[in-house]
């Protein structure tokens, strides 16, 4: 058992410390959101120069080669910023991915220009009504020797600058996962907006043309590579989520630190410190879940457990956190003048993506009485076992 | 980072189940079952003797006690099965009390007390709250004067768990009462159960059996007072963080919650329904238990971790103790509901489910929130340790 960090992963932390605490201002981020879309290209670029892009991605695509536990590092510190910067569906979803279940010639061609910060490459998680990526509406049609995409994705995070986006479809009543450029014909993006500002939008496909080359996984190695997908996308928001929420705290305990009335610090009335005590508390709970979930996802280990608890947890505590730190803020906290702002509603979008945490309870709910139910099975074959 | 537990360690934790199983004789089971079940009968201090001849209590102690200085994790791995077990550990004497008098204790009495901690035959019952020093501990009022070269102890404590069958209370008793502040005037004292002047009376409460304790004249050689005079309210917050850790294991809780998710599984849930477990809102419960549980697995864990490679903050500390008791009586209260009505009949009942242990479990419980340092301290230490917040003065 060991809960340490090695002198690598140190350095990578403390390097996307320092880059993202000097250049991600408050005033950036203003000016940042003023613009046309919530993207910070030279954040992204410097990210790129830094080598932190390709924390994860391996050294023969021109990435540091460093595990999924290394990259998480990068992601926190991401969320404890709030930065313009898509880093988790362009390097979990897309460049993980890809790195993972991807044929050589898709990683040659895609993941230098990931890790250099020349470019950008996306996921399509959901569609209208589904928010399960192995379950997609999705469809490919067989078409000479080729297939014709068609359907519709949701939500795709910076689509209209990617490269490739990742998604799900169906080619009969097979999973397949592939990879597609959305500036292809019969592909339509629309823009959305949502809570956090993050360009994303809904992709339209009518008989967007895919060949061979598009497709990274069918039938039962395309449900290994989704639920992977899914996985490591579920605890890198989990992560952010940790950092997200770990900056509120921080930012509440200092202004109710400040704050005066009724002639003391606000933070002195028991009714304002045990609420922080309870953040507090949620915010090192998640810590300990993400780090179970990381370090066996990272170690190839079965993490299906782990993960619906980081997720699970990651859920409940961004809510809570989020709304103690607004609630003990007072009205400064809704003021778009002060930082907090930005956080809450990051909380409140890692909170729903891919779905709530009521709906990982009924799945560790729905893994458990399976257990329980084999473990009865079992049982009655053996009777010595127990 | 690799939070699993090594293969020795888990090697460790099967070699324990073991020898506990083996330990809980049938014998043992039916005393623990009875008017005894806090320990101290002849089969548990038979037991307890066991334990120490096989070299257990000395396992966790350094090396020139003959300990094997074992680790934070292996000790908590340790606790955690023993109390699984459901054998009534005397954790505060072997863990708790034990080594300090084996650091400040004279000669003498590491002879006389130390040694039959670590061979199991001795056992310390801890007095500190007093009817009116609760919480506000510090303002205890039990007094320890000079008379001689003896020391004259009168007064009373309370909630002195383990008095009626202990055969020493670890007393924090006022030695200077113009000490300028009030936590500066505190000694520590060992007191023979056998001393003329001291006596108990039973409480018994929602969950177990306590003590109320009463000093009258008490005479004590100087031998009895352990560690620097007047500095002994450091040693009792000291004792009282380990405390703190030993209070929130999280393996009796995992016992139950596989206990009656086993029962769920085998139990049908009548109209057609399937088993128990099949209820959608039963699985939510099993899930919030689990994903709670987990969580303390880890803060536990976590902990004892940290106490081997840095030190603990007291943070870290009063938060595990505010999450697990709360979650405990969360726990308590969704795996009473799975079971429903037959969840209140008692241990020895006729129709008791998992032998009523779920029943003893929630109203032992409610003592974990406000017992070991009330939370409402505890979450005054987060904020101040953790989140630096100022306090009210």
């Amino acid at each position: 058992m060991d809960f340490s960090l090695s002198e690598e992963q140190q350095d990578v932390q403390k390097l996307a410390a320092q880059i993202l605490t000097q250049e991600v201002t408050v005033d950036r981020l203003k000016t940042i959101e003023s613009g046309e879309e919530r993207f910070d290209e030279a954040l992204w670029q410097q990210l790129g120069e830094s080598g932190l892009l390709g924390t994860a991605i391996a050294a023969n695509y021109g990435g540091m080669g460093f595990d999924f536990e290394t990259l998480c590092l990068l992601i926190e510190e991401v969320g404890k910023t709030v930065a313009a910067v898509p880093v988790i569906p362009v390097l979990v979803g897309a460049a993980h991915t890809l790195q993972q279940f991807g044929s050589e010639a898709l990683c040659e061609r895609w993941l230098s220009g990931v890790a250099s910060g020349k470019t950008v490459l996306t996921v399509a998680l959901i569609e209208p009504g589904c928010d399960d990526p192995a379950a997609p509406q999705a469809r490919l049609e067989q078409a000479g020797n080729e297939w014709a995409l068609y359907g519709q994705k949701s939500m795709v995070v910076c689509a209209d600058r990617a490269g490739l986006v990742l998604l799900t479809a169906r080619l009969d009543r097979e999973l397949v996962l592939l990879a597609i450029d959305p500036t292809v014909r019969g592909v339509a993006l629309t823009p959305q907006h949502v809570t956090t500002g993050e360009p994303q939008f809904n992709l339209c496909f009518d008989a967007a043309p895919v060949t061979q080359d598009n497709i990274i996984a069918t039938g039962a190695s395309a449900q290994r590579a989704v639920q992977s997908l899914v996985q490591h996308t579920l605890v890198a928001n989990s992560v952010m989520t940790l950092g997200v929420t770990e900056t509120m705290l921080k930012m509440t305990a200092a202004y109710t630190s400040q704050r005066e009335q009724f002639g003391r610090p606000i933070a002195t009335f028991q009714a304002v410190s045990h609420r922080a005590a309870d953040a507090y508390i949620d915010v090192e709970n998640l810590r300990l879940a993400c780090q179970q979930a990381v370090s066996l996802l990272s170690a190839g280990a079965d993490a299906t457990e782990a993960v619906l608890i980081a997720k699970i947890w990651a859920s409940d505590v961004a809510h809570r956190v989020s709304q103690s730190a607004q609630h003990l803020h007072g009205g400064i906290g809704v003021d778009k003048d002060y930082a907090l702002f930005r956080y809450c509603l990051w909380a409140k979008q890692l909170e729903l993506t891919l779905g709530g945490g009521k709906t990982y309870l009924t799945a560790l709910g729905d893994s458990i009485a399976e257990d329980f139910k084999r473990r009865n099975v079992a049982q009655k074959v053996t009777p010595h076992a127990a | 980072m690799n939070i699993a537990l090594t293969h020795e360690q888990l090697a460790l934790r099967e070699e324990i189940r073991d020898y506990m199983m083996r330990l809980m004789t049938p014998a043992l089971v039916d005393e623990l079952h009875g008017e005894q079940r806090e320990g101290g009968g002849p089969e548990h201090r038979s037991a307890l003797r066991q334990m120490g001849s096989d070299g257990w209590i000395v396992r966790s102690w350094p090396t020139e006690y003959g300990g094997k200085d074992a680790g934070p994790v292996e000790q908590y791995i340790f606790c955690d099965e023993v109390i699984r077990a459901g054998f009534p550990y005397p954790f505060l004497t072997t863990d708790g009390v034990g080594p300090v008098l084996a650091d400040v204790a004279s000669e003498k009495i590491r002879a006389s007390v130390v040694d039959p901690i670590l061979r199991g035959e001795c056992i310390v019952a801890i007095g500190y709250s007093e009817p009116a020093a609760g919480t506000d501990l510090a303002s205890l009022t039990t007094r320890a004067e000079r008379k001689g070269d003896k020391w004259l102890i009168n007064g009373q404590k309370i909630w002195t768990s383990y008095a009626n069958v202990a055969d020493y209370v670890w007393l924090a008793a006022r030695t200077d009462p113009h000490a300028a502040k009030k936590h500066h005037g505190i000694s520590m004292f060992l007191v023979p159960t056998s001393a003329p002047g001291f006596s108990f009376t039973p409480i018994n409460t929602l969950g177990v059996r306590t003590n109320a304790t009463y000093y009258e004249n008490i005479e004590l050689d100087d031998q009895w007072q352990v560690g620097p005079l007047n500095q002994g309210w450091r040693m009792i917050t000291e004792q009282l963080n380990r405390e703190r850790l030993s209070l929130v294991n999280h393996g009796p809780c995992e016992l139950l919650y596989e206990r009656v998710a086993q029962w769920a599984a085998e139990m049908d849930a009548g109209n057609g329904n399937g088993k128990v477990i099949d209820l959608p809102w039963v699985r939510t419960n099993l899930a919030t238990v689990r994903s709670g549980l987990e969580v303390l697995r880890l803060v536990c864990f976590k902990q004892a971790w940290s106490m081997s490679h840095a030190s603990l903050g007291m943070d870290q500390a009063s938060a595990a103790k505010i999450y697990g008791s709360e979650f405990f009586v969360e726990a308590w209260r969704l795996l009473l509901e799975i079971v429903g009505q037959a969840g209140a009949l008692c241990s020895g009942s006729e129709g008791a489910v998992l032998q009523g242990a779920l029943e003893h479990r929630y109203r032992s419980g409610s003592v974990l929130t406000f017992g070991g340092g009330t939370n409402e301290v505890q979450r005054d230490i987060v904020a101040a340790a953790g989140l630096l917040m100022p306090r009210y003065r």
